[in-house]
């Protein structure tokens, strides 16, 4: 924590830093608003590092746009506990170095009161050192593997076990036993694998077998040949990134269709609505949350996408994360009010008592209904769908009911705010069936 | 030589005895203007963490440490490699899979010296691989360059808990975390260069914290640069430049140019090891992202810039573009980025540095007499 | 049996995509000695032309696929006199300053890396600002191909008749025609060619013109099978360098071979062993290739060439 008492300016080409940061300011984009150091009392600060470019833009940049169009709401009406939300907003382009830097501005210089940043577990991962030295409030709101037990770190998108574990029972029911998975070849797929081998063993279903598939593979013809091979009930799919978007236009043109079930095409990526139909037909979604996702408070007039395009007139789609990303946003700010103070420590106690929020400021949860930060794992109860496109990629909601988070609960035992710790669990050290 | 007329009498006192082993055609700069310049700005770089961000500078630093690396197996032996980040990224991975399970002081000194021998011995078997097989040339830059895309695939999916070297998981994608934190010295003798500021009040401009590894890293730096000069302007660096040159002609004269280039990559590795030890270290925190195709062209980007005849010129480049990207925001930062590569290329093609130095040189001794650093494409003989 | 036919449409598959990823970059390297780093981006203003010819113009299929490669052929003439050859810039300069500011990079294989790799950045941002993180796509032509349990995409078979065909009309274009004439010509002696008449300056203008156009086909026929977004070029890059340097100096010979040989070891060890060893095998095979064979298949058989000559 290098707190100087003297300004901390560029010191080396002073002129050239000048007219980079000049430069920066007018080429800011949307909401790249600066604002000088140290919070005052009539406001707070948040800090909103989210990918607008690089690999991760396509998912990343409605991130950001949620935040802030969350921001906005709260200040018109009056703020929170009468403080207007400063933001310091800027774009990581995908690069976990630039992550660090930033979070280490956001953290040391900028004095953010919580932090939202990155969109992929790596980093995460990158910027937690930091996080943790620091004791920095910090919300990871991507869908991600679970698992994760940090006491500052409160990672509220869905976990593996709640996305898989609505879609592939149903799944199960309806087509049968035999399942086929093919996922990312890192960390989140190669754990979400374990996850439904653990939901297959729960649900008397057999995973046939399993394919892992580099991030940079753009190819499948093998393996929509072993698919067909294996003759499979349904498929799991747990792929990610751009290049293997190309899977499901692959397989429709080869004719494929066997039914997917899937934690991560077209809630984040919209894949429904850039291929051509029906390539994205009998895909199965669990989410907790997509743009078409039919709740009053979602899809009704004025709701969360209508005001959300208002702002936006020109974004392609509302996704999964930015939901998690607009109803934290809120969560804090509850917890800020009823905490009477934006000092970190006090937040997270106030975080830690457990926040509800109904379907106005958490789209994803039906009128009546709510979602709940458990306070003692730092995760959501969310509010899951299966939602479904047919072969005009209409997309439909075929169930939905609460999941709460179970892992770190029940069988890993993380409680942070009686023992505080800094670790991510895995299912394979709890699950036979995992391995 | 331009030395002898420069210094006159100065070669025979012991600083001019001293000095003239940092000076000789292969580097930038041999007047006292020179070496005054230098320890201006060596000094500016002590006390700059008072006034800017010492952090930020320490990273820029340990990349500028990569960029000498290429610098030296490169511009000094004609050796185009792309796998500087392989060997970066080895000795990252090496000091966190050995500090992690040795987090002792002494097993933390012990994982600094693995990491750079990690970095030496694998940038010695690619080396021996290609060098001893007769490839050349631009193959040489392939293999390189597709080693580092082997690399990336493979560390990737390294996720599972099988993939763990005693306690030290790989973590794939994700990366390595929870490195312990840089600690020198033994039991009971030690002292921690992460995360241990002490505070130093200097009247007049205030109070600050002063972090050891920016000093740790600070110190290597010039210490490495300085030897860097020494070795290119020894006989072994003439004849690591006589390489560069012409191969065929080397040979011809009797020199074994696959073992020469063979230690020079291998010095090399060493060296991209030791930048990937102090990045993981500072970080605390290693993925492999190293190992991506940008990062592998980031190097060869910072050196051609600065000037891939000149060690200032890897280091000063490293440090300007590294700034210039991490303080470039907004939707039209790459663009500008891109450009700013394009014409620097093409309007300075040896580089930065040298074309600053040329400038430099002719206004003090006026047109005609320039000549330290070498025309882009011009030969230069190899004389006896 | 079934799994024959399966390697045997998973072989043309890789070897299509293999031959179409290196085709432009073949030319351009073997002809110029240029690296081109911003070869994936010529594929995506490809990509995007022919997307955009056919959701917003309305062009048939196969026409925007021709546009495509039409309109990045016309850009890489434009990179050519800008930034490869300086032609244009150094015309400016002379009328102004009296000298060349750009010297050419021809033969510079690291300052062309940097020189394209500033470029890519340019078109990639560039791409990401005019048209967003993605646009839509267009559907896949052609229906699957069924044999009992198993199908395969047409389209992607009939890719591979295009790159053979492809590979076939720069045959044609070096070995049949003047303007190949003289470009062999070039690559074999420039000072010599030129000496002749041959005009080596628009020589060089026009094969990276011609480059350019390849790989922004290739962009326009795999526009309907990858996501279309800003950075698609890059799936493309690992095998195409690897298939250019493999596959040695000899253009079409050396895409050809390396397309085969290397589809084949891709495509043998996906069906056998799973994508990632696929992968991890194409990039083993290239680093043992380059080790024991430094000129490249083509190089390799011009010396086996050489000697029997010699040997006559």
């Amino acid at each position: 924590m290098n707190r100087s008492s003297v300004s901390r300016r560029q010191f080396l080409g002073a002129s050239g830093a000048a007219l980079v940061t000049g430069l920066a300011g007018c080429s800011a984009g949307e909401g790249g608003t600066s604002t000088d150091t140290a919070s005052s009392t009539d406001t707070l600060k948040i800090g909103v590092l989210e990918d607008q470019s690089g690999n991760f833009a396509l998912v990343g940049d409605p991130k950001a746009k949620a935040s802030m169009l969350a921001i906005e709401e709260i200040n018109a009406n009056g703020g929170i506990d009468g403080k207007q939300i400063e933001t310091f907003q800027r774009d990581p382009q995908s690069d976990n170095q630039r992550y660090q830097e930033l979070t280490r501005t956001a953290i040391n210089e900028e004095n953010v009161d919580a932090l939202w940043a990155g969109y992929s577990s790596a980093t995460r991962e990158a910027i937690r050192p930091i996080i943790d030295r620091n004791e920095q409030l910090y919300f990871y709101t991507t869908q991600y593997e679970g698992g994760v037990c940090d006491e500052f770190t409160f990672a509220v998108g869905p976990t593996a076990r709640q996305q898989l574990g609505i879609v592939l029972p149903y799944l199960v029911e309806e087509f049968g036993p035999d399942i086929y998975t093919i996922a990312a070849d890192y960390n989140f797929g190669q754990l979400s694998a374990d996850w439904v081998k653990v939901l297959a063993n729960e649900n008397d279903a057999n995973v046939l077998g399993e394919e892992f598939i580099p991030l940079s593979e753009s190819s499948f013809g093998s393996t929509i040949n072993r698919i067909q091979e294996a003759d499979p009930d349904f498929v799991m799919s747990m792929l990610v990134g751009a290049n293997h978007t190309s899977f499901y236009e692959q397989k429709a043109s080869a004719g494929l269709d066997v039914p997917i079930g899937t934690s991560t095409a077209m809630a984040q990526g919209y894949e429904h609505r850039r291929l051509d139909a029906p390539a994205m037909a009998n895909i199965y979604a669990g989410v907790n949350y997509m743009e078409e996702v039919p709740t009053d408070s979602n899809t009704g007039d004025g709701g969360f996408v209508d005001r959300y395009f208002e702002m936006y007139p020109d974004a392609p789609y509302l996704n999964e994360e930015a939901e998690t990303n607009y109803f934290s946003t809120y969560m804090y700010k509850k917890a800020v009010e009823q905490a009477g103070t934006t000092e970190q420590p006090e937040v997270i106690d106030a975080l830690e008592s457990g926040i509800e929020l109904g379907t106005e400021e958490a789209p994803e949860a039906p009128e009546g209904e709510t979602i709940r930060l458990d306070g003692a794992t730092h995760h959501v109860d969310h509010h899951m769908w299966i939602m479904r496109a047919d072969d005009d990629h209409n997309v439909e909601a075929v169930e939905n009911r609460q999941i709460p988070e179970t892992f770190l609960s029940e069988t890993a035992g993380c409680n942070l705010p009686e023992n505080p710790e800094q670790t991510q669990y895995t299912p394979v050290d709890y699950y036979e069936e995992a391995e | 030589m331009s030395r002898n007329s420069a210094n006159g009498e100065a070669n025979r006192s012991l600083p001019g005895r001293l000095r003239s082993r940092f000076e000789g055609p292969n580097t930038i700069g041999e007047s006292r203007g020179f070496w005054v310049g230098f320890a201006v700005a060596v000094a500016a770089l002590v006390v700059y963490p008072a006034f800017g961000d010492g952090s930020q500078l320490s990273l820029f630093m340990v990349l500028a440490l990569l960029g000498l690396s290429l610098s030296v197996v490169w511009g000094y032996s004609g050796v185009l490699s792309f796998g500087q980040v392989v060997f970066f990224g080895i000795g990252a991975y090496t000091f966190g899979v050995v500090s992690i399970n040795f987090a002792t002081p002494g097993g933390i000194t012990a994982a600094v010296v693995a990491g750079i021998v990690g970095g030496g011995v694998s940038a010695a078997i690619l080396g021996y691989f290609m060098f001893y097989g007769g490839v050349r040339d631009v193959y040489v830059t392939i293999i390189t360059l597709v080693s580092t895309i082997v690399m990336h695939t493979f560390m990737a999916q390294t996720a599972g808990s099988e993939w763990a070297i005693g306690e030290a998981a790989l973590g794939g994608f994700n990366g390595m975390p929870d490195i312990p934190l840089l600690t020198l010295g033994i039991e009971g003798a030690s002292y921690q260069f992460i995360y241990n500021p002490f505070p130093m009040r200097i009247i007049g401009i205030g109070s600050f914290e002063i972090s050891p590894f920016y000093y740790l890293v600070l110190l290597l730096l010039v210490g490495t640069y300085l030897g860097l000069r020494v070795l290119v302007n020894s006989d072994y660096g003439r004849v690591m430049v006589a390489v560069r040159e012409d191969e065929d002609r080397t040979e011809m004269f009797g020199y074994n140019v696959t073992r020469i280039k063979f230690v020079v990559f291998t010095l090399g590795g060493a060296l991209a090891g030791l930048s990937g030890v102090l990045y993981a270290a500072r970080n605390v925190y290693i993925d492999p992202t190293v190992f991506s195709l940008l990062f592998a062209t980031l190097p060869v980007i910072w050196v051609s810039i600065g000037g891939r005849k000149s060690l200032l010129g890897a280091v000063v480049a490293t440090l300007a573009i590294e700034y210039l990207r991490i303080s470039m925001a907004g939707e039209l930062a790459l663009v500008l980025l891109g450009t700013l590569l394009l014409v620097t290329i093409l309007v300075l093609p040896s580089g930065f540095v040298p074309w600053l130095h040329e400038r430099i040189v002719e206004t003090r001794l006026g047109p005609g007499e320039a000549g330290g650093a070498d025309a882009p494409d011009a030969p230069s003989e190899v004389s006896d | 049996m079934v799994n024959g036919i399966n390697l045997a449409l998973q072989f043309l598959d890789s070897f299509a995509f293999i031959v179409l990823a290196a085709a432009g970059l073949a030319i351009i390297f073997g002809i110029m000695g240029v690296i081109n780093l911003a070869h994936g981006e010529f594929i995506l203003i490809g990509a995007y032309t022919a997307t955009l010819a056919v959701t917003q113009l309305g062009l048939p299929l196969v026409v925007a696929m021709l546009v495509g490669g039409l309109v990045t052929g016309l850009f890489g003439i434009l990179t050519e006199r800008v930034i490869i050859s300086g032609a244009w810039p150094n015309y400016i300069s002379q009328q102004t300053l009296g000298r060349d500011i750009i010297e050419p990079l021809y033969d510079r294989l690291a300052d062309s890396m940097v020189a394209t790799f500033g470029l890519s950045l340019i078109l990639t941002q560039g791409a990401r600002i005019s048209f967003g993180n993605s646009i839509d796509q267009i559907a896949t032509p052609f229906g699957a191909i069924s044999y009992g349990a198993f199908s395969y995409s047409t389209y992607r078979i009939v890719l591979a008749g295009v790159s053979i065909g492809l590979l076939l009309a720069t045959y044609y274009l070096f070995t049949r025609t003047d303007f190949g004439m003289r470009a062999r010509a070039t690559i074999q002696d420039k000072e010599t060619a030129q000496a002749m008449g041959v005009n080596t300056d628009r020589m060089y203008m026009l094969t990276f013109g011609i480059g350019s156009a390849l790989a922004g086909l290739t962009g326009a026929l795999f526009a309907p099978v990858i996501s279309m977004q800003p950075t698609l070029g890059d799936q493309f890059l690992v095998e195409a360098f690897v298939a250019v340097v493999v596959g040695g100096p000899s253009v079409v010979l050396g895409t050809a071979l390396s397309g085969g040989v290397l589809g084949a070891i891709l495509a043998t060890f996906s069906n056998l062993y799973g994508t990632f060893i696929g992968r991890i095998a194409l990039l083993v095979a290239a680093l043992i290739a380059l080790r024991f064979l430094p000129d490249g298949i083509t190089g390799f058989i011009e010396q086996l060439r050489k000697r029997r000559q010699e040997s006559d």
